[in-house]
């Protein structure tokens, strides 16, 4: 429980429309089975390519399929697919990093020079590359993503790892003669895995646009399951005469991923002094007018 | 001088080696017999005879080491075999699609320079002001927007709606805009921050007093002390943002129905054209490690502690 | 009396708010410097002595914001209330500054050649070309060997001592009539040190400029300046001609500073006489004296208000102690 007291000290650091945007992405994926009005897959080609209505709030799309139940479930896939991802990639990364961190020497160059090479390749090409050799599917997505995404998670939590190793305490442990099981898993392993969580949640909005990139091309994410860059794909044939199906699952993945980007940029820009905000400088302002001032020179 | 570059050939000597063994591997470690695939292509019955006769023509029967030197030494030569799905010469089709794809990267990567500077100087001139705002609202919006996004978006706008400006082929520079614009959007929205927080970090630093203590205004301090701080930043930054437009092309070249590279590493995904996504990788991987090998050789020219650590 | 002094602080006050707190590191100090006189700011580290200096004339970094109160002229203009553009003016032009770590102070991708002749460039309304020249003279005038070689190199590639000759060039490119000095020597090697001073000292005298000197280090306040400012946490403790505060300090705290100091005659291995306590943390105003904790003439009064500078028998000499001015305040 005494590691969440951090990560939650850091919730409260991050920008309010960041934490809606992820919040709300988040719940409607979860429930999204519950909410959607409709079957997303159930085709009515009698209404295809109608626009808002009572029955089909958002409209259908050319096989007839109400819009926002598909974005709904759409929603859910993406949360799915980017958790998986992110799960596997973290795994590995923290694996990698926390042994590089507690390591170090020639086990440390050998696994941040792998994750040098593969931050140095873009995700997308590795991801294709390993569908081309497998061939297309769910997992074979997944697990190709998950392989481009590791080393990310694994630079940041051997920097996080370095940084716990060399913290007093580590050592005073080693004196007192705790085993290095004991360290690694009592001290180093949690400690990272708090630090990392809040990257990699910055992180999750560029793996759901991987994800929706992946699906677009038509190596992603299946049909019938609907998703957002596969949707967006099914309607562009019919951009001319229907763009609201080309539009709105774009707008869906794009509100998502700034979501997750604004909680990026705030950790970016945190290092970075700031000018004070006007409300912490009123406040400030009041609490010098408090002092008064005593009058010194003798005159 | 002469030392770092010779190390820095040899570097990348080294990982162009690695990375055509990782591209071998890669195929080699494919499920499926790559034989019986030959052998459908050709039209004929997969008969457990023949395909051992294919497999014995393309030389599957060798060592593995021997079926590398051969690869490698063909590639190197510029012969990247046959493609098995359409039995053409993959090297004719990556020379005719290597300019298109040269087109694209150089147009967007020159676009997206020039938006970046501009919007990062934007926000840093008027800090925490409504230019910057608007420069880091267009920035957000720019690394949100999925690219096939953006394309769908700019076919829109400017072939559907406005009707501009064409929205497929290769033909000529106003068919060129959309996709350049298409693929600059992100680079230029990641490289505008990278300018803006760039030059906000060397604001910060010391050495920035000292030019205030000169007398130099805000505006000349940002262009005279801060600008020449971060250049060999951006070119870092800008180098990863030219490696991934081979990522972003593979999106939009079949957006724009242009015949690029990435469209044909694509359709080698797609078809599972193992000679096809063979060739392209190591192609990618040699692009990559030589905008690597570029950037180190402009960072040494920009940044004179490099500079000095070599001479 | 002569003339007016080029710069007379009354009263200043600077409060300092950031993202995490507000604080007071200059409370209502007063001095005044004379042309060609050096005035030696002491005070231990965060006793607000650079905060004094900097905040009036603009040099704050960024993520503070600084109010003021009080009174700073320089020649006869008042520098609080006015605008960043005019006290901008002054900077480089009128007042020079150099600063503590020359390590940091250069830009570390421009040449020092350029580093230099911008400033005349901007002040002395010189083309490139006869700037680079001036450039040169300055070099020559802080006393660097091979100065031509030098104005093409970075700043990396310089020593210490070498760097912080670079920043004196600097501050003196724009003919200044007052130079600030940070601790000028802090940062350098001992034996850089003396050479620094010596050649400030040297530049203040022939030029005929003033001279702020901020440090910690008593040495060089005998060794350099004219007067003399002690500051305790936030506020002046006394002032007064150099020669006479040194020799007779009234202030149980310069008293406490300069018995701090090891004598020759101090027998070998015997305990350094340090100030016992340590001094307050910056942040509200603190009542009475800030330093009657850690005194040992502490009396009920020192607790009980602020104790206002007054002018001691020697009328030069000023000091903010309740027991030396007994009697004397309420004249």
């Amino acid at each position: 429980m005494k590691n969440l007291k951090p990560l939650f000290a850091r919730l409260n650091k991050i920008p309010r429309a960041a934490l809606i945007t992820i919040g709300l992405f988040v719940a409607l994926g979860t429930f999204a089975p519950w909410l959607a009005p409709q079957d997303p897959s159930a085709q009515n080609l009698l209404e295809a390519g109608s626009g808002p209505s009572a029955a089909h709030w958002l409209g259908t799309d050319h096989l007839g399929r109400d819009t926002l139940s598909r974005l709904l479930i759409a929603a859910n896939t993406s949360l799915v697919s980017v958790g998986s991802v992110l799960g596997i990639a973290m795994t590995i990364g923290i694996a990698m990093g926390t042994i590089a961190g507690y390591h170090r020497g020639w086990v440390d160059d050998v696994l941040m020079r792998v994750v040098d090479v593969g931050l140095s390749i873009p995700s997308l090409i590795i991801a294709l590359a390993v569908i081309g050799i497998v061939g297309p599917g769910y997992w074979t997505m997944v697990l190709a993503l998950a392989l481009a995404w590791w080393p990310m998670s694994g630079r940041i939590s051997r920097a996080v790892a370095v940084s716990i190793m060399s913290k007093p305490h580590i050592e005073a442990l080693r004196v007192l003669g705790a085993s290095p099981w004991r360290i690694y898993f009592n001290h180093l392993l949690p400690g990272t895995i708090g630090a990392v969580m809040v990257y990699a949640t910055a992180d999750a909005g560029v793996a759901a646009l991987a994800v929706a990139t992946l699906s677009f091309l038509g190596l992603g994410i299946q049909p019938p399951t609907p998703e957002w860059g596969q949707m967006l794909v099914d309607a562009l044939p019919y951009l001319e005469s229907d763009p609201r199906q080309v539009l709105l699952p774009g707008l869906a993945l794009t509100a998502a991923v700034i979501g997750f980007n604004t909680l990026g940029e705030s950790i970016a820009l945190n290092r970075i002094p700031k000018p004070l905000t006007r409300r912490t400088l009123a406040a400030r302002r009041i609490e010098v007018a408090g002092w008064g001032k005593e009058s010194l020179d003798a005159k | 001088m002469v030392h770092f570059i010779s190390k820095r050939l040899q570097q990348s000597l080294i990982l162009l080696f690695l990375a055509s063994v990782v591209c071998f591997t890669l195929v080699v470690s494919a499920p499926g017999n790559v034989a019986v695939l030959i052998a459908e292509l050709r039209g004929a019955v997969a008969t457990p005879g023949y395909v051992e006769q294919v497999a014995e023509e393309i030389g599957l029967n060798k060592p593995l080491l021997m079926r590398y030197v051969d690869w490698f030494g063909d590639a190197v030569s510029g012969d990247f075999g046959i493609s098995y799905r359409t039995g053409q010469d993959v090297s004719a089709d990556l020379a005719a699609r290597m300019s298109i794809t040269g087109t694209l990267i150089a147009g967007s990567a020159i676009i997206a320079t020039l938006l970046s500077l501009a919007l990062g100087f934007l926000g840093a001139l008027w800090p925490y002001k409504l230019p910057d705002r608007v420069s880091r609202g267009l920035a957000l919006l720019g690394a949100s927007t999925p690219t096939f996004f953006v394309g769908a978006l700019m076919i829109y706008a400017f072939s559907v709606h406005f009707q501009l400006l064409p929205s497929f082929g290769f033909s000529g520079p106003e068919t060129w805009v959309l996709p350049w614009l298409t693929v600059a959007v992100l680079p230029a929205a990641v490289l505008s921050r990278v300018v803006r927080i760039g030059l906000e970090e060397a604001m910060s630093s010391p050495f920035v007093l000292t030019a205030k203590s000169k007398g130099l205004s805000r505006t000349a301090i940002l262009f005279r002390d801060a600008l020449p701080n971060i250049t060999p930043l951006f070119i870092n930054a800008l180098g990863t943002q030219v490696g991934l437009m081979t990522a972003t092309a593979i999106i939009v070249e079949p957006l724009f129905s242009w015949q690029g590279l990435g469209d044909y590493f694509l359709a080698g995904v797609r078809f599972r054209d193992f000679m096809v996504v063979q060739a392209c990788l190591l192609i990618f991987l040699t692009f990559f490690i030589l905008v690597n090998l570029i950037v180190d050789l402009a960072v040494l020219l920009t940044d004179p502690r490099i500079r000095r650590q070599w001479s | 009396m002569q003339n007016e002094p080029l710069l007379s602080v009354k009263n200043l006050t600077v409060d300092l708010l950031t993202a995490k707190s507000a604080l007071r590191p200059v409370d209502g100090v007063s001095y005044a410097i004379r042309q060609g006189q050096c005035l030696a700011i002491v005070g231990e580290s965060g006793s607000g002595k650079t905060v004094m200096n900097f905040a009036p004339l603009g040099l704050m970094p960024t993520g503070v914001t600084t109010n003021l109160s009080g009174s700073v002229r320089f020649e006869g203009q008042e520098l609080i209330g006015l605008s960043e553009p005019e006290v901008r003016k002054l900077r480089g032009k009128s007042i020079g500054f150099i600063f503590q770590d020359p390590m940091s102070a250069l830009n570390p991708v421009r040449r020092i050649g350029r580093q230099i002749a911008e400033m005349a460039e901007l002040h002395l309304n010189m083309s490139p070309r006869a700037a680079e020249a001036r450039a040169l003279d300055l070099v020559k005038l802080v006393g660097i060997s091979d100065p031509a070689a030098r104005l093409s190199q970075y700043p990396h590639e310089l020593s210490g001592g070498l760097r912080q000759r670079i920043v004196i060039a600097i501050a003196l490119a724009g003919e200044p009539k007052l130079l600030i000095a940070d601790e000028p020597t802090t940062a350098l090697d001992v034996t850089v040190q003396a050479q620094i001073l010596r050649l400030l000292k040297d530049l203040q005298q022939r030029l005929n400029m003033a001279m702020v000197l901020i440090t910690h280090d008593m040495g060089v306040v005998a060794g350099a300046a004219d007067n003399i400012v002690v500051m305790y946490a936030a506020r002046a403790a006394e002032c007064g001609p150099v020669d006479k505060v040194l020799v007779n300090p009234r202030h149980p705290y310069t008293r406490g500073l300069i018995n701090a100091i090891p004598r020759r005659d101090d027998p070998i291995g015997s305990e350094f006489r340090g100030l016992p306590g340590v001094p307050p943390t910056l942040g509200a105003p603190i009542q009475g004296c800030a330093f009657a904790p850690r005194c040992e003439f502490a009396v009920a009064a020192c607790t009980r208000a602020r104790p206002p500078m007054v002018p001691t028998a020697d009328s030069n000499v000023c000091v903010a102690c309740p027991v030396v001015n007994q009697g004397k305040a309420a004249a």
